[in-house]
């Protein structure tokens, strides 16, 4: 059992203000100052040595026998690692393991690479997984080697993105809400209209949003009623006077892991976040009734899923792997440590026998899904980008 | 200097191709780049049409209004550098016994070997509320609260200066190394004050320091993005990260370059201006100096 050999969440210390932690904080999930982002250089390097060449190499067979190696691409701190010496012990393959900070980052360096990248695994969020797909940067997963794949609950298999699990299968999903310091916002939240409203007044200055351009505005399309995945302009017109003209002055910070030292050290009033993360928040803090997690409707869902890139050098690992995680006591360990729910049948009812912190944070109701959407790539989706960046302009005047 | 021969241009050749290679070329790269344009949601670049346009929709009020803050940023830095390296270097240059200057040189330069994003993401651990430095400040009643400095532009403005001031250091200490302290006796014993040796024989012989070190500075501190991605927030931005959120975030290399290349270009302009702005103090000033013999005196000669 992986579950046994790792620390519990609550012998977590609530030192994660620490360098190492620091750091990781910089290297999680979608954080856009992930390592890999700092030296974006390296990959516009890529782009220029994969400009002469248009050879795409076919990469390893998974007729074989399973490689010695494998190479995952991945969101930073996004696995439990006991989970990735298991896989080396049982199965031989040694993992090396790369973080990015975005999909686009991940996508540019596929593309630049032209099915040299090395990479084998890579975790591409569902809105990508289509665009990857018609460029060519995916493998066809062999669905003989995935034999757990019909471990995964029926409403996270053959989804619309991809029919048929062609190319992905789930990995994680998750929810962005808030989390509010309830000794200094005294009065109940529950909307996105009340996180605009406390920002304005009793959390201003000591407030942070996403770092992702998407979730900043389907937070304030959210608020308003609008479809989250709105193609008309006026609607994005509408978010940044908003959101550069009101919001902005009373924003502290563009931070998206508040959970790994914000909230254990109470260093923000509000703090737009992801489930899983503000979890990790309020287990490190070490009065953690004193945050409260708010899931407002609608709201966005985003989901992660495992995806073998084209011309993987070690598809059979790739597979083996991806399997791997598939077995429910894996999985119920990777959701121990991450925070996320990761899909896989019987999951809750395991983490509930394993007496996991805060379910409520990581798993949800159907009427809370109900009131979910998930993100889509529009044409409007570069001025996501644009307001932002005229947010941080305005917050410096 | 008029004696080199040819043959020693051989001597050039290997930095020339790694110049061009790793400088010259990515860097036409970028400038073409920033005359095409974003074809489509899933395109980054192409370039069979080429325009301006993306230079008109880089100037906007978002990218003037971020340059200001960032050049507020680097001349403060710049000057803070300056007038807290230039005692410094004096002292290790002219005071410090010689056997000592290395040791001290290896002390400047140690931190400065450590890696940059380390050193920033050490800042953001002094200057986070609830720390150490918070308490003891609190606690000799400096501050009455817990210290609020992380994320603003000002800790942006801290953690420059710390990250740039070996820069400054070095070249000043280089050129004042050059000053022989017996002109400084000479001055004095003709009647100089500390100030007026300082302002007519030190600065002038400082002065190729003073400039390599502002260069060194203010150039590289412009396009900084490590910085103020760590310890800016929202309030602290600047202009390189704009260059980067097209480029990473909205896939958009064209703009970006666009951004990169009038960055560059804004740069070039305020060092050229800052430039002839001191070559005409200088002139005037050395007009002012310049003292005229009598005629008899030049005659007599």
């Amino acid at each position: 059992m992986t579950a046994d050999r790792r620390p519990t969440d609550r012998e977590r210390e609530p030192l994660r203000v620490l360098l190492p932690n620091a750091t990781a904080a910089h290297l999680s999930r979608r954080s856009f100052l992930s390592a890999a982002g700092l030296v974006g250089g390296v990959a516009g390097l890529g782009a220029l040595a994969g400009c002469g060449g248009d050879s795409k190499t076919s990469g390893g067979s998974t007729d074989g026998e399973i490689e010695d190696a494998l190479s995952i691409y991945t969101w930073g701190d996004y696995d439990d690692p006991q989970v990735f010496k298991d896989f080396t012990s049982e199965e031989g393959p040694r993992i090396t393991l790369d973080g990015f900070g975005s999909n686009e980052e991940m996508i540019a360096k596929l593309v630049a690479a032209q099915g040299t990248s090395g990479y084998d695994i890579v975790v591409p969020s569902s809105y990508y997984v289509k665009q990857m797909v018609d460029n060519d940067l995916l493998m066809e997963l062999d669905h003989d080697l995935l034999p757990n794949l019909e471990n995964v609950q029926s409403e996270f298999a053959d989804q619309e993105f991809d029919p048929g699990n062609t190319y992905t299968v789930v990995k994680c999903w998750g929810t962005t809400g808030y989390a509010y310091d309830s000794q200094a916002i005294t009065r109940p939240l529950a909307t996105w209209d009340d996180f605009f409203d406390a920002v304005q007044n009793e959390a201003s200055g000591s407030v942070s949003m996403s770092e992702d351009p998407g979730e900043v505005v389907f937070a304030y399309f959210n608020a308003n009623g609008i479809d989250q995945n709105t193609t008309d302009p006026a609607d994005y017109d509408a978010a940044q006077e908003f959101l550069v003209d009101t919001i902005a002055p009373h924003l502290q910070a563009f931070d998206s892991y508040p959970g790994s030292s914000v909230i254990p050290t109470n260093g923000r009033k509000l703090v737009q976040v992801w489930n899983g993360d503000s979890r990790i928040g309020k287990l490190d803090n070490p009065e953690p009734d004193r945050w409260q997690w708010v899931l407002p409707a609608p709201t966005n869902l985003w989901q992660d899923n495992w995806a073998i890139a084209a011309g993987a050098p070690h598809p059979v690992a790739a597979h083996a792997f991806i399997n791997h995680v598939l077995q429910p006591e894996v999985s119920l360990a990777e959701l121990q440590y991450i925070g996320y729910n990761t899909a896989v049948e019987g999951v809750e009812e395991a983490a509930a026998d394993a007496g996991v912190e805060y379910p409520e944070i990581i798993f949800f109701t159907s009427d809370q899904l109900s009131t979910m959407s998930e993100g889509e790539l529009t044409d409007l989706t570069p001025r996501q980008t644009k307001i932002v960046n005229a947010m941080r302009a305005k917050a410096g005047t | 200097m008029r004696r080199r021969r040819v043959g020693e241009g051989v001597l050039a050749v290997p930095a020339a191709f790694w110049l061009v290679a790793f400088f010259v070329a990515p860097v036409a790269l970028v400038v073409w780049y920033s005359f095409g344009y974003k074809p489509g949601l899933f395109g980054t670049h192409a370039n069979d049409v080429l325009s301006f346009g993306r230079y008109g929709e880089a100037l906007n009020a978002t990218f003037a209004a971020t340059y200001a803050q960032t050049l507020q940023i680097a001349v403060i830095g710049t000057l803070a550098a300056l007038v807290i390296a230039f005692p410094m270097a004096y002292w290790m240059a002219i005071k410090v016994p010689p056997r000592w200057r290395g040791l001290l040189i290896g002390l400047v330069l140690v931190p400065y070997w450590a890696n940059f994003l380390v050193r920033t993401l050490g800042w953001q651990i002094i200057l986070t509320p609830d720390n150490l430095l918070s308490r003891m400040l609190e606690g000799v009643g400096i501050i009455d609260g817990p210290l609020a400095m992380m994320y603003t532009r000002a800790a942006v403005q801290l953690g420059v200066v710390y990250n740039y001031l070996p820069l400054m250091i070095l070249p000043l200490y280089v050129a004042l190394d050059r000053l022989d302290p017996a002109l400084l006796e000479a001055a004095r014993d003709l009647g100089a004050s500390a100030w007026r040796a300082l302002w007519t024989v030190t600065l002038p012989i400082a002065a190729p320091g003073i400039g390599a070190g502002t260069l060194l500075v203010f150039v590289p501190l412009m396009g900084d993005y490590i910085t103020p991605a760590v310890l800016g927030g929202a309030r602290g931005s600047m202009v390189g990260q704009l260059v980067a959120s097209q480029f990473q975030s909205a896939q958009n290399w064209a703009l970006g370059s666009a951004m990169a290349v009038l960055l560059v270009l804004t740069i070039l302009v305020t060092v050229g201006a800052a430039l002839l702005s001191i070559l005409a103090v200088r002139s005037v000033v050395r007009a002012n100096r310049a003292v005229r013999l009598p005629e008899t005196a030049g005659a007599a000669a």
